[in-house]
Protein backbone atom coordinates (compact mmCIF):
# COMPACT_ATOMS: atom_id res chain seq x y z
CA UNK A 1 0.00 0.00 0.00
CA UNK A 2 2.82 2.25 1.09
CA UNK A 3 4.62 1.73 -2.34
CA UNK A 4 1.55 1.91 -3.74
CA UNK A 5 0.93 5.57 -2.97
CA UNK A 6 4.93 5.91 -3.61
CA UNK A 7 3.71 5.12 -7.23
CA UNK A 8 1.24 7.64 -7.69
CA UNK A 9 2.94 10.78 -6.18
CA UNK A 10 6.20 9.65 -8.71
CA UNK A 11 3.83 9.49 -11.40
CA UNK A 12 2.10 12.75 -10.02
CA UNK A 13 5.70 14.73 -9.78
CA UNK A 14 6.43 13.46 -13.16
CA UNK A 15 3.17 14.80 -14.70
CA UNK A 16 3.64 18.30 -13.14
CA UNK A 17 7.46 18.61 -13.74
CA UNK A 18 9.30 20.69 -16.63
CA UNK A 19 12.88 19.33 -16.01
CA UNK A 20 12.81 16.89 -18.26
CA UNK A 21 16.14 15.06 -16.80
CA UNK A 22 14.33 15.30 -13.14
CA UNK A 23 11.18 13.25 -15.08
CA UNK A 24 13.71 10.74 -16.47
CA UNK A 25 15.25 10.48 -13.03
CA UNK A 26 11.86 9.58 -11.72
CA UNK A 27 10.84 7.13 -14.12
CA UNK A 28 14.15 5.27 -12.60
CA UNK A 29 12.94 5.26 -9.35
CA UNK A 30 9.30 4.50 -10.27
CA UNK A 31 10.69 1.09 -11.99
CA UNK A 32 12.82 0.39 -9.20
CA UNK A 33 9.33 0.78 -6.88
CA UNK A 34 8.17 -1.35 -9.42
CA UNK A 35 10.56 -4.04 -9.31
CA UNK A 36 10.48 -3.82 -5.33
CA UNK A 37 6.34 -4.67 -5.16
CA UNK A 38 6.75 -7.56 -7.55
CA UNK A 39 9.42 -8.48 -5.21
CA UNK A 40 7.20 -8.29 -2.28
CA UNK A 41 4.85 -10.34 -4.16
CA UNK A 42 7.53 -13.25 -4.93
CA UNK A 43 7.25 -12.98 -8.74
CA UNK A 44 11.24 -12.46 -8.70
CA UNK A 45 11.22 -13.23 -12.29
CA UNK A 46 8.95 -9.60 -12.98
CA UNK A 47 11.11 -7.87 -10.47
CA UNK A 48 14.28 -8.86 -12.48
CA UNK A 49 13.27 -7.92 -15.33
CA UNK A 50 11.47 -4.28 -14.28
CA UNK A 51 14.90 -3.72 -12.68
CA UNK A 52 16.71 -4.29 -15.81
CA UNK A 53 14.97 -3.18 -18.07
CA UNK A 54 12.79 -0.38 -16.69
CA UNK A 55 15.58 1.26 -14.10
CA UNK A 56 18.60 0.33 -16.50
CA UNK A 57 18.80 0.55 -19.92
CA UNK A 58 15.10 2.60 -20.14
CA UNK A 59 17.05 5.51 -18.28
CA UNK A 60 20.31 5.32 -20.69
CA UNK A 61 18.10 5.24 -23.76
CA UNK A 62 15.80 8.56 -22.45
CA UNK A 63 18.56 10.01 -21.48
CA UNK A 64 20.40 9.53 -24.85
CA UNK A 65 17.42 10.84 -26.40
CA UNK A 66 16.79 13.65 -24.07
CA UNK A 67 20.17 14.97 -25.27
CA UNK A 68 18.78 15.05 -28.67
CA UNK A 69 16.28 17.69 -27.74
CA UNK A 70 15.61 20.71 -25.27
CA UNK A 71 15.90 19.63 -21.43
CA UNK A 72 12.78 21.79 -20.88
CA UNK A 73 9.78 21.08 -21.58
CA UNK A 74 7.50 23.61 -23.02
CA UNK A 75 4.22 24.82 -21.75
CA UNK A 76 1.50 23.35 -23.62
CA UNK A 77 -0.29 26.03 -25.77
CA UNK A 78 -3.83 24.21 -25.97
CA UNK A 79 -6.05 23.73 -22.86
CA UNK A 80 -5.93 20.17 -21.34
CA UNK A 81 -9.46 20.05 -20.67
CA UNK A 82 -10.49 17.97 -23.91
CA UNK A 83 -7.84 15.39 -23.00
CA UNK A 84 -8.50 15.19 -19.34
CA UNK A 85 -11.51 14.20 -19.85
CA UNK A 86 -10.97 12.09 -22.52
CA UNK A 87 -8.11 10.07 -19.97
CA UNK A 88 -11.09 11.11 -16.98
CA UNK A 89 -13.64 8.51 -19.01
CA UNK A 90 -11.00 5.89 -19.73
CA UNK A 91 -10.10 5.77 -16.38
CA UNK A 92 -13.63 5.42 -14.64
CA UNK A 93 -14.37 3.04 -17.30
CA UNK A 94 -11.55 0.94 -15.93
CA UNK A 95 -11.97 1.59 -12.84
CA UNK A 96 -15.89 0.20 -13.12
CA UNK A 97 -14.28 -3.13 -15.09
CA UNK A 98 -11.88 -3.45 -12.19
CA UNK A 99 -14.85 -3.52 -9.91
CA UNK A 100 -16.03 -6.96 -11.40
CA UNK A 101 -12.17 -8.37 -11.10
CA UNK A 102 -11.48 -11.18 -7.94
CA UNK A 103 -9.56 -9.63 -4.91
CA UNK A 104 -5.92 -10.19 -5.21
CA UNK A 105 -5.04 -13.37 -3.44
CA UNK A 106 -8.67 -14.65 -3.51
CA UNK A 107 -8.50 -18.36 -3.66
CA UNK A 108 -11.74 -18.83 -5.43
CA UNK A 109 -10.24 -16.15 -8.61
CA UNK A 110 -10.57 -18.06 -11.89
CA UNK A 111 -6.86 -17.49 -12.17
CA UNK A 112 -6.02 -19.88 -9.12
CA UNK A 113 -8.32 -22.81 -9.76
CA UNK A 114 -8.74 -22.89 -14.28
CA UNK A 115 -5.01 -23.01 -15.39
CA UNK A 116 -2.50 -22.79 -12.40
CA UNK A 117 -3.51 -25.67 -10.87
CA UNK A 118 -2.64 -27.66 -13.72
CA UNK A 119 0.71 -26.26 -14.48
CA UNK A 120 1.75 -26.55 -10.89
CA UNK A 121 0.61 -30.28 -10.69
CA UNK A 122 1.98 -31.33 -14.33
CA UNK A 123 5.10 -28.53 -14.98
CA UNK A 124 7.43 -30.35 -12.86
CA UNK A 125 6.75 -33.79 -14.89
CA UNK A 126 5.87 -32.50 -18.18
CA UNK A 127 8.51 -29.74 -18.87
CA UNK A 128 11.13 -30.97 -15.39
CA UNK A 129 12.00 -27.60 -14.56
CA UNK A 130 13.03 -25.96 -11.07
CA UNK A 131 11.34 -22.84 -12.32
CA UNK A 132 8.09 -22.77 -13.61
CA UNK A 133 7.90 -19.50 -14.45
CA UNK A 134 10.35 -20.44 -16.89
CA UNK A 135 8.45 -23.76 -18.04
CA UNK A 136 5.28 -21.78 -17.82
CA UNK A 137 6.78 -19.08 -20.36
CA UNK A 138 8.66 -20.31 -22.34
CA UNK A 139 7.35 -23.98 -22.97
CA UNK A 140 2.91 -23.41 -22.18
CA UNK A 141 3.01 -19.68 -23.17
CA UNK A 142 5.66 -20.44 -26.37
CA UNK A 143 2.83 -18.62 -28.40
CA UNK A 144 2.84 -15.54 -26.25
CA UNK A 145 6.53 -15.37 -25.90
CA UNK A 146 7.01 -15.83 -30.03
CA UNK A 147 5.00 -13.08 -30.00
CA UNK A 148 6.60 -10.91 -27.87
CA UNK A 149 9.99 -11.71 -29.43
CA UNK A 150 8.54 -10.47 -32.94
CA UNK A 151 7.18 -7.36 -31.49
CA UNK A 152 10.50 -6.33 -29.96
CA UNK A 153 12.08 -7.28 -33.21
CA UNK A 154 9.46 -5.00 -34.91
CA UNK A 155 9.98 -2.57 -33.09
CA UNK A 156 14.06 -2.32 -33.37
CA UNK A 157 12.91 -2.60 -36.90
CA UNK A 158 10.94 0.53 -36.75
CA UNK A 159 13.71 2.37 -34.88
CA UNK A 160 16.26 1.94 -37.82
CA UNK A 161 13.74 2.88 -40.41
CA UNK A 162 12.84 6.16 -38.86
CA UNK A 163 16.00 6.87 -37.24
CA UNK A 164 18.99 4.73 -38.69
CA UNK A 165 22.41 4.31 -37.72
CA UNK A 166 24.42 7.06 -38.65
CA UNK A 167 27.84 5.89 -40.25
CA UNK A 168 31.08 8.21 -40.40
CA UNK A 169 33.42 9.31 -37.83
CA UNK A 170 32.17 8.76 -34.13
CA UNK A 171 35.29 9.97 -32.18
CA UNK A 172 34.28 13.22 -30.85
CA UNK A 173 37.32 15.31 -30.23
CA UNK A 174 37.38 17.65 -27.73
CA UNK A 175 34.50 16.25 -26.18
CA UNK A 176 36.41 13.24 -24.04
CA UNK A 177 36.64 14.88 -20.33
CA UNK A 178 35.32 11.34 -18.79
CA UNK A 179 36.52 9.41 -21.24
CA UNK A 180 40.14 10.14 -20.44
CA UNK A 181 39.54 9.33 -16.58
CA UNK A 182 42.08 6.48 -15.89
CA UNK A 183 39.96 5.13 -13.13
CA UNK A 184 37.14 4.93 -15.13
CA UNK A 185 38.34 3.33 -17.80
CA UNK A 186 40.30 0.94 -15.97
CA UNK A 187 37.03 0.10 -13.82
CA UNK A 188 34.97 -0.35 -16.92
CA UNK A 189 37.69 -2.99 -18.59
CA UNK A 190 37.54 -5.18 -15.55
CA UNK A 191 33.60 -4.49 -15.26
CA UNK A 192 32.74 -4.91 -18.92
CA UNK A 193 33.73 -8.69 -18.95
CA UNK A 194 32.07 -9.55 -15.82
CA UNK A 195 28.95 -7.85 -16.61
CA UNK A 196 28.72 -9.91 -20.35
CA UNK A 197 29.68 -13.52 -17.96
CA UNK A 198 26.39 -12.25 -15.86
CA UNK A 199 24.56 -12.15 -18.78
CA UNK A 200 24.88 -15.25 -20.07
CA UNK A 201 24.58 -16.83 -16.55
CA UNK A 202 20.96 -15.08 -16.19
CA UNK A 203 20.24 -16.65 -20.28
CA UNK A 204 21.41 -19.75 -18.71
CA UNK A 205 20.48 -20.48 -15.49
CA UNK A 206 16.72 -19.58 -16.20
CA UNK A 207 15.85 -22.69 -16.26
CA UNK A 208 16.81 -22.75 -12.36
CA UNK A 209 16.17 -19.95 -10.56
CA UNK A 210 15.12 -15.97 -11.63
CA UNK A 211 16.55 -14.80 -15.20
CA UNK A 212 15.88 -16.07 -19.01
CA UNK A 213 16.34 -14.56 -22.27
CA UNK A 214 14.60 -11.33 -21.95
CA UNK A 215 16.74 -10.06 -18.76
CA UNK A 216 19.68 -11.81 -20.30
CA UNK A 217 19.80 -9.47 -23.90
CA UNK A 218 19.16 -7.06 -21.80
CA UNK A 219 21.81 -7.34 -19.49
CA UNK A 220 24.18 -7.80 -21.94
CA UNK A 221 23.18 -4.94 -24.35
CA UNK A 222 24.05 -2.78 -21.12
CA UNK A 223 27.61 -4.54 -21.10
CA UNK A 224 28.12 -2.98 -24.98
CA UNK A 225 26.23 0.40 -23.70
CA UNK A 226 28.56 0.74 -20.86
CA UNK A 227 31.65 0.55 -22.53
CA UNK A 228 30.33 3.04 -25.61
CA UNK A 229 29.68 5.24 -22.82
CA UNK A 230 33.42 5.19 -21.41
CA UNK A 231 35.31 4.52 -24.73
CA UNK A 232 33.14 6.70 -26.83
CA UNK A 233 31.13 5.60 -30.33
CA UNK A 234 34.53 4.77 -32.61
CA UNK A 235 35.35 2.17 -30.48
CA UNK A 236 32.12 0.52 -29.40
CA UNK A 237 31.12 0.32 -32.81
CA UNK A 238 34.89 -1.54 -33.74
CA UNK A 239 33.72 -4.23 -31.36
CA UNK A 240 29.85 -4.39 -32.50
CA UNK A 241 29.17 -3.24 -36.10
CA UNK A 242 25.98 -1.96 -36.70
CA UNK A 243 24.91 -3.71 -39.75
CA UNK A 244 25.81 -7.14 -37.82
CA UNK A 245 22.53 -5.85 -35.39
CA UNK A 246 19.93 -6.36 -37.79
CA UNK A 247 20.48 -9.45 -38.58
CA UNK A 248 21.13 -10.84 -35.24
CA UNK A 249 17.91 -9.52 -34.37
CA UNK A 250 16.60 -11.36 -37.28
CA UNK A 251 18.91 -14.33 -36.27
CA UNK A 252 17.06 -14.21 -32.84
CA UNK A 253 13.58 -14.87 -34.36
CA UNK A 254 14.27 -17.25 -36.96
CA UNK A 255 16.31 -19.76 -34.21
CA UNK A 256 12.82 -19.60 -31.92
CA UNK A 257 10.33 -19.66 -35.41
CA UNK A 258 12.91 -22.44 -36.73
CA UNK A 259 12.40 -24.62 -33.20
CA UNK A 260 8.77 -24.38 -34.31
CA UNK A 261 8.80 -24.96 -37.98
CA UNK A 262 10.94 -27.96 -36.98
CA UNK A 263 8.38 -29.43 -34.27
CA UNK A 264 5.97 -29.06 -37.21
CA UNK A 265 8.05 -31.15 -39.47
CA UNK A 266 8.46 -33.54 -37.30
CA UNK A 267 4.66 -34.27 -36.99
CA UNK A 268 3.93 -32.73 -33.66
CA UNK A 269 2.29 -29.01 -32.97
CA UNK A 270 4.10 -26.18 -33.59
CA UNK A 271 6.39 -25.30 -30.90
CA UNK A 272 5.71 -28.64 -29.40
CA UNK A 273 9.27 -29.29 -28.05
CA UNK A 274 8.92 -32.52 -27.41
CA UNK A 275 9.63 -33.64 -30.86
CA UNK A 276 13.36 -32.51 -30.48
CA UNK A 277 14.26 -35.30 -28.72
CA UNK A 278 13.44 -39.02 -28.24
CA UNK A 279 12.81 -38.34 -24.00
CA UNK A 280 10.03 -35.56 -24.60
CA UNK A 281 11.29 -34.26 -21.36
CA UNK A 282 14.99 -33.67 -22.66
CA UNK A 283 13.07 -32.00 -25.74
CA UNK A 284 11.80 -30.08 -23.64
CA UNK A 285 14.73 -28.75 -22.07
CA UNK A 286 16.46 -28.48 -25.46
CA UNK A 287 13.34 -26.45 -26.71
CA UNK A 288 13.23 -24.02 -23.96
CA UNK A 289 17.14 -23.89 -24.12
CA UNK A 290 17.18 -22.59 -27.97
CA UNK A 291 13.94 -20.62 -27.43
CA UNK A 292 15.38 -18.42 -24.25
CA UNK A 293 18.62 -18.18 -26.29
CA UNK A 294 16.85 -16.73 -29.38
CA UNK A 295 14.67 -14.26 -27.24
CA UNK A 296 17.76 -13.27 -25.87
CA UNK A 297 19.64 -12.57 -29.06
CA UNK A 298 16.99 -10.47 -30.68
CA UNK A 299 16.60 -8.37 -27.62
CA UNK A 300 19.96 -7.62 -26.82
CA UNK A 301 20.54 -7.09 -30.61
CA UNK A 302 17.22 -4.10 -30.43
CA UNK A 303 18.50 -2.75 -27.57
CA UNK A 304 21.99 -1.76 -28.72
CA UNK A 305 20.04 -0.94 -31.89
CA UNK A 306 18.03 1.53 -30.12
CA UNK A 307 20.64 2.93 -28.75
CA UNK A 308 23.30 3.16 -31.30
CA UNK A 309 20.26 5.01 -33.21
CA UNK A 310 20.14 7.55 -30.46
CA UNK A 311 23.12 8.32 -29.65
CA UNK A 312 24.84 8.56 -33.05
CA UNK A 313 22.23 11.53 -34.05
CA UNK A 314 22.57 14.92 -33.96
CA UNK A 315 26.32 15.36 -32.98
CA UNK A 316 28.74 18.46 -34.06
CA UNK A 317 31.65 16.05 -35.04
CA UNK B 1 24.00 -9.67 14.14
CA UNK B 2 22.53 -9.45 11.08
CA UNK B 3 19.78 -6.64 12.63
CA UNK B 4 22.85 -4.33 13.56
CA UNK B 5 24.37 -4.84 10.17
CA UNK B 6 21.47 -3.99 8.37
CA UNK B 7 20.79 -1.05 10.65
CA UNK B 8 24.16 0.25 10.32
CA UNK B 9 23.54 0.09 5.98
CA UNK B 10 20.34 2.20 6.67
CA UNK B 11 21.99 4.96 8.59
CA UNK B 12 24.27 5.22 5.68
CA UNK B 13 21.84 4.92 3.08
CA UNK B 14 20.38 8.20 5.50
CA UNK B 15 23.74 10.23 5.46
CA UNK B 16 23.65 9.71 1.66
CA UNK B 17 20.16 11.19 1.17
CA UNK B 18 21.20 13.89 3.39
CA UNK B 19 24.22 14.72 1.51
CA UNK B 20 22.01 14.34 -1.88
CA UNK B 21 19.76 16.88 -0.39
CA UNK B 22 21.89 19.56 1.05
CA UNK B 23 24.56 18.65 -1.11
CA UNK B 24 25.85 22.40 -2.61
CA UNK B 25 27.57 20.91 -6.36
CA UNK B 26 25.94 18.84 -8.22
CA UNK B 27 28.99 16.53 -7.75
CA UNK B 28 27.86 16.09 -4.42
CA UNK B 29 24.49 15.15 -5.29
CA UNK B 30 26.14 12.37 -7.52
CA UNK B 31 28.43 10.95 -5.57
CA UNK B 32 25.79 10.92 -2.97
CA UNK B 33 22.82 9.27 -4.92
CA UNK B 34 26.13 6.30 -6.46
CA UNK B 35 27.11 5.63 -2.98
CA UNK B 36 22.84 5.29 -1.76
CA UNK B 37 22.85 2.59 -4.97
CA UNK B 38 25.67 1.10 -3.34
CA UNK B 39 23.85 0.98 0.06
CA UNK B 40 20.94 -0.31 -1.57
CA UNK B 41 23.31 -3.45 -3.09
CA UNK B 42 24.21 -4.30 0.48
CA UNK B 43 20.59 -3.72 1.71
CA UNK B 44 19.10 -6.31 -0.97
CA UNK B 45 22.32 -8.79 0.04
CA UNK B 46 21.42 -8.64 3.73
CA UNK B 47 17.67 -8.19 4.16
CA UNK B 48 17.63 -10.92 1.34
CA UNK B 49 19.05 -13.37 3.73
CA UNK B 50 17.38 -12.20 6.20
CA UNK B 51 14.22 -12.84 4.69
CA UNK B 52 15.32 -15.69 3.09
CA UNK B 53 14.22 -14.84 -0.43
CA UNK B 54 15.34 -17.29 -3.01
CA UNK B 55 17.51 -15.78 -5.41
CA UNK B 56 18.28 -11.98 -3.79
CA UNK B 57 21.89 -12.44 -4.48
CA UNK B 58 21.21 -12.13 -8.29
CA UNK B 59 18.95 -9.14 -7.91
CA UNK B 60 21.81 -7.33 -6.09
CA UNK B 61 24.49 -8.08 -8.51
CA UNK B 62 21.72 -6.45 -11.26
CA UNK B 63 20.99 -3.32 -9.06
CA UNK B 64 24.76 -3.12 -8.85
CA UNK B 65 25.09 -3.02 -11.94
CA UNK B 66 22.52 -0.86 -13.17
CA UNK B 67 23.71 1.64 -10.51
CA UNK B 68 26.72 1.63 -11.96
CA UNK B 69 25.91 2.05 -15.57
CA UNK B 70 23.45 4.68 -14.75
CA UNK B 71 25.94 7.02 -13.12
CA UNK B 72 28.03 6.89 -15.77
CA UNK B 73 25.41 7.92 -18.22
CA UNK B 74 23.91 10.21 -15.76
CA UNK B 75 27.50 11.95 -15.85
CA UNK B 76 27.86 11.45 -19.71
CA UNK B 77 24.76 13.39 -20.22
CA UNK B 78 25.78 16.39 -18.64
CA UNK B 79 29.54 16.37 -20.12
CA UNK B 80 27.64 16.16 -23.81
CA UNK B 81 25.18 19.24 -22.92
CA UNK B 82 27.77 21.38 -21.38
CA UNK B 83 29.87 21.08 -24.34
CA UNK B 84 27.50 21.46 -26.68
CA UNK B 85 26.19 24.59 -25.08
CA UNK B 86 29.67 25.87 -24.62
CA UNK B 87 30.09 25.14 -28.30
CA UNK B 88 26.35 27.20 -29.23
CA UNK B 89 27.22 30.23 -26.81
CA UNK B 90 30.66 30.43 -28.17
CA UNK B 91 28.94 30.87 -32.20
CA UNK B 92 26.12 33.12 -30.77
CA UNK B 93 28.33 35.20 -29.30
CA UNK B 94 31.39 35.36 -32.50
Amino acid sequence: MTLLGFLVLIAVAAIRLRDLFAVVMLFGVYSLLTAALFMNLDAVDVAFTEAAVGAGVSTVLMLSGLHLTSRWEQRPKRSPLLPLLVVGVTGAVLVHAMLDAPFVGDPQAPVQTHVTPYYIANAPVEVGMPNMVTAVLASYRGYDTFGETVVIFTAGLAVMLLLGIQQGTHNRPGLNAIGDQLVLRSVVKLLVPAILLYALYVQFHGDFGAGGGFQAGVIFATGFVLYDLAFGEGDARTVVPPGWLHRLAALGVLIYGGVGVYALLAGKPFLDYSALSADPVAGQHLGVLLVELGVGITVFAVILTIFYAFSGRGRRA
Amino acid sequence: MLLAAIVAVMVTMLLALVRAFLGPTAYDRMLAASSFGTKTVLLIALGGHAMSWHSYLDVALLYAMVNFVATVAVMRFFEYRAAREATEGGESAS
